[in-house]
């Protein structure tokens, strides 16, 4: 179970980006954060597992303080939570084996990783993390030489790599062709459904409706709305979103 | 106000015009002289034009008679042959200070010879060079002078060389020691280069704000590399040269120290901002699975800037090469040394050839470095 209490965080210009945001994620949930670009999902997600350090508040994963764990023990809590970015983060000039591989950098002898040795059954772990998002074939080809929904499933395999209890996923289809968003998405989902936490931040309100088991909005920093995609009505939608915002729905499935 | 603003370009103007004045001054700035003088640098432009890269290789054949002097001196003993190679002098003997013609008849045609004087010592005097005609005929008028007379009853000897060229051309001795300078200079600038490659790229990591920056001691560390970086670039690479001429004495080795101490401060600094300038995101990436720093370098870093860093040392080995033909004059071995030597000794033709070699070396690294620089994307 993931705990979030009080959680702030303050960039040093003076952007406060979260201000005391606190709930709770069951294991098993599929949790969608929702609200405007700017307004602290990206912040959020990446207090999770630290790639920001919150200004205030905890962070508790299966009871174990995120927030003040040295870095050695952070790297322990790190290879547990997967991560999957907007943008992809595939190291572009390297091949898409190499960056599956590289989510198993947590668990493998440290040294024979630098000198780029990877254990036989480590590759083969690789190669079926590949096939589960379908794209087996492409393990020796330069990542940047695949389509963008093509490197979303290498960013998932490369989460996959990890063992994960709990994925975080950035915006994971902002940057795709909205068509190939339910094909992303239905893997997340699969994973969800094996047992592994998903928290996923999203803009198309029909993927939240289709996808999450429950939802946080976040305004300005501010959680704003706490519950289940049916509770979002035209009001809070307004509230969340905003006066001037319109629904926008995403390719219908 | 525009009167204010009228004087105050005004004034613009008169320093400018100052500057222009002092630095015509200071530079002895004639130029004129540049047409004046042309003909002064007719020849030196000349010899530089008309490099000395070839001989060709000659067969010798010697043929020779005794010619005593003054007459009676010796017995003279000559039987000319009425066919075959053989030298006809005008008089059979001839008393010092006068001349007479010598004749050579079906000789090698068209073939460079040597006349000169055997004396009874068997010293040899070169008299003339001259040619012979399409018909293996020359003649030549040679002066009887008193260092050549008879010694203890021995007539010296005329002497002619017939040189043929056989073969095909063969590469002379000064582009022989051209092509071994540049040897020189092309692996100097290519140790220099790879020394300066393993000793900057790790330090340029830590030169890089988004590796080292972070915390007290990374934050120290990262200003305490650019420091030493900034500080190297600041010695260009002549006065690095006198430094380790000074330390190591003369020859290649302090030439290329000297060139690795400048080439360390320029990759150092190309390298972190090689670095500086990658894609943050794979790097999030790869912390978000639990990597550790190293781990991160290795699998973020390192693949992005290899291209990056690649294109940057066959740069500085391209530029390296000509840093080394500069460094070679002060005594740093290589070709500019060489170079240094031949126009000293005033050998205008063999300094051709150094420049010559430099010219085409340097075009052909350039090329290189910008084909590999172009394929690396």
């Amino acid at each position: 179970m993931l705990r979030i209490q009080n959680l702030s965080k303050t960039y040093p210009g003076g952007t406060q980006a979260l201000k005391n945001v606190s709930f709770e994620v069951n294991d098993g949930e599929f949790l969608v954060v929702i609200g405007l670009s700017g307004s602290g999902k990206s912040t959020l997600l990446r207090c999770i597992n630290r790639l920001i350090d919150p200004t205030e508040g905890k962070v508790y994963w299966d009871n174990v303080d995120v927030t003040a764990a040295p870095p050695t023990e952070l790297r322990q809590i790190r290879r547990r939570i997967g991560m999957v970015f907007q943008q992809f983060n595939l190291v572009k000039r390297s091949s898409v084996m190499t960056n599956v591989l590289s989510g198993r950098l947590g668990y493998v002898n440290p040294w024979m990783s630098l000198i780029g040795l990877w254990p036989q059954d480590e590759k083969k772990r690789a190669l079926q993390a590949l096939g589960r998002v379908g794209i087996a074939d492409k393990a020796g080809e330069r990542a940047d030489a695949l389509s963008g929904g093509q490197q979303q499933r290498v960013g998932i395999a490369r989460a996959l790599m990890q063992d994960p209890k709990l994925i975080l996923a950035d915006e994971p289809v902002a940057s795709l062709d909205p068509v190939l968003s339910h094909s992303i998405l239905q893997y997340l989902e699969q994973l969800n459904k094996e047992g592994i936490t998903v928290i996923c931040s999203l803009h198309f309100l029909d993927l939240v409706h289709r996808y999450a088991t429950r939802v946080v909005a976040l305004k300005d920093g501010v959680k704003v709305f706490e519950g289940s995609a049916q509770e979002i009505d035209r009001a809070k939608f307004k509230e969340i979103y905003g006066e001037e915002a319109q629904e926008v729905r995403a390719a219908s499935m | 106000m525009p009167t204010a603003r009228i004087i105050r370009n005004t004034l613009l103007m008169a320093l400018v015009v100052a500057a222009f004045a002092v630095s015509f001054n200071v530079t002895e700035a004639d130029f004129p002289r540049l047409f004046r003088d042309l003909p002064k640098g007719k020849d030196l432009i000349l010899a530089f034009l008309t490099p000395d890269v070839a001989t060709r290789e000659m067969d010798t054949r010697t043929i020779s008679i005794a010619f005593p002097i003054p007459c009676g001196s010796a017995p003279n003993e000559n039987v000319i042959p009425s066919e075959g190679p053989r030298l006809v002098p005008s008089v059979d003997c001839t008393d010092p200070l006068t001349k007479f013609t010598l004749e050579g008849f079906d000789l090698a045609p068209n073939s460079e010879l040597v006349i000169r004087w055997k004396l009874p010592d068997e010293r040899l005097m070169t008299a003339i060079r001259t040619r012979t005609d399409s018909e293996g005929y020359f003649t030549s008028e040679v002066e009887a002078r008193p260092i050549i007379a008879t010694k203890n009853g021995v007539a010296s000897r005329l002497e002619v060389d017939t040189l043929t060229p056989v073969g095909g051309l063969k590469p002379s001795q000064a582009l022989l020691d051209v092509l071994d300078a540049m040897f020189e200079t092309i692996f100097m600038a290519l140790l220099s280069t790879t020394i300066a490659t393993i000793i900057a790229a790790p330090l340029s990591f830590l030169a890089a704000s988004n590796i080292t920056k972070r915390g007290v001691i990374g934050t120290s560390v990262y200003y305490i590399m650019r420091f030493i970086f900034n500080v190297m670039r600041a010695y260009d690479p002549l006065s690095m040269a006198l430094i380790f001429a000074f330390w190591l004495s003369f020859g290649p080795f302090p030439g290329a120290m000297a060139l690795t101490v400048v080439t360390i401060a320029s990759l150092g600094k190309l390298f972190s901002e090689a670095v500086e300038n990658i894609d943050k995101g794979s790097l999030e990436a790869l912390q978000a699975t639990g990597a550790n720093p190293l781990q991160t370098v290795r699998y973020g870093v390192v693949p992005q800037v290899i291209p990056d860093f690649i294109s940057y040392i066959v740069y500085h080995w391209d530029i390296n090469v000509r840093i080394s033909t500069i460094i070679g004059f002060v005594g740093g071995g290589g070709i500019g040394y060489y170079l240094n030597l031949s126009i000293n000794d005033f050998k205008w033709h063999q300094a051709g050839t150094a420049i010559w070699a430099i010219v085409i070396v340097v075009w052909a690294m350039d090329f290189l470095s910008a084909e590999v620089r172009k394929r690396l994307t």
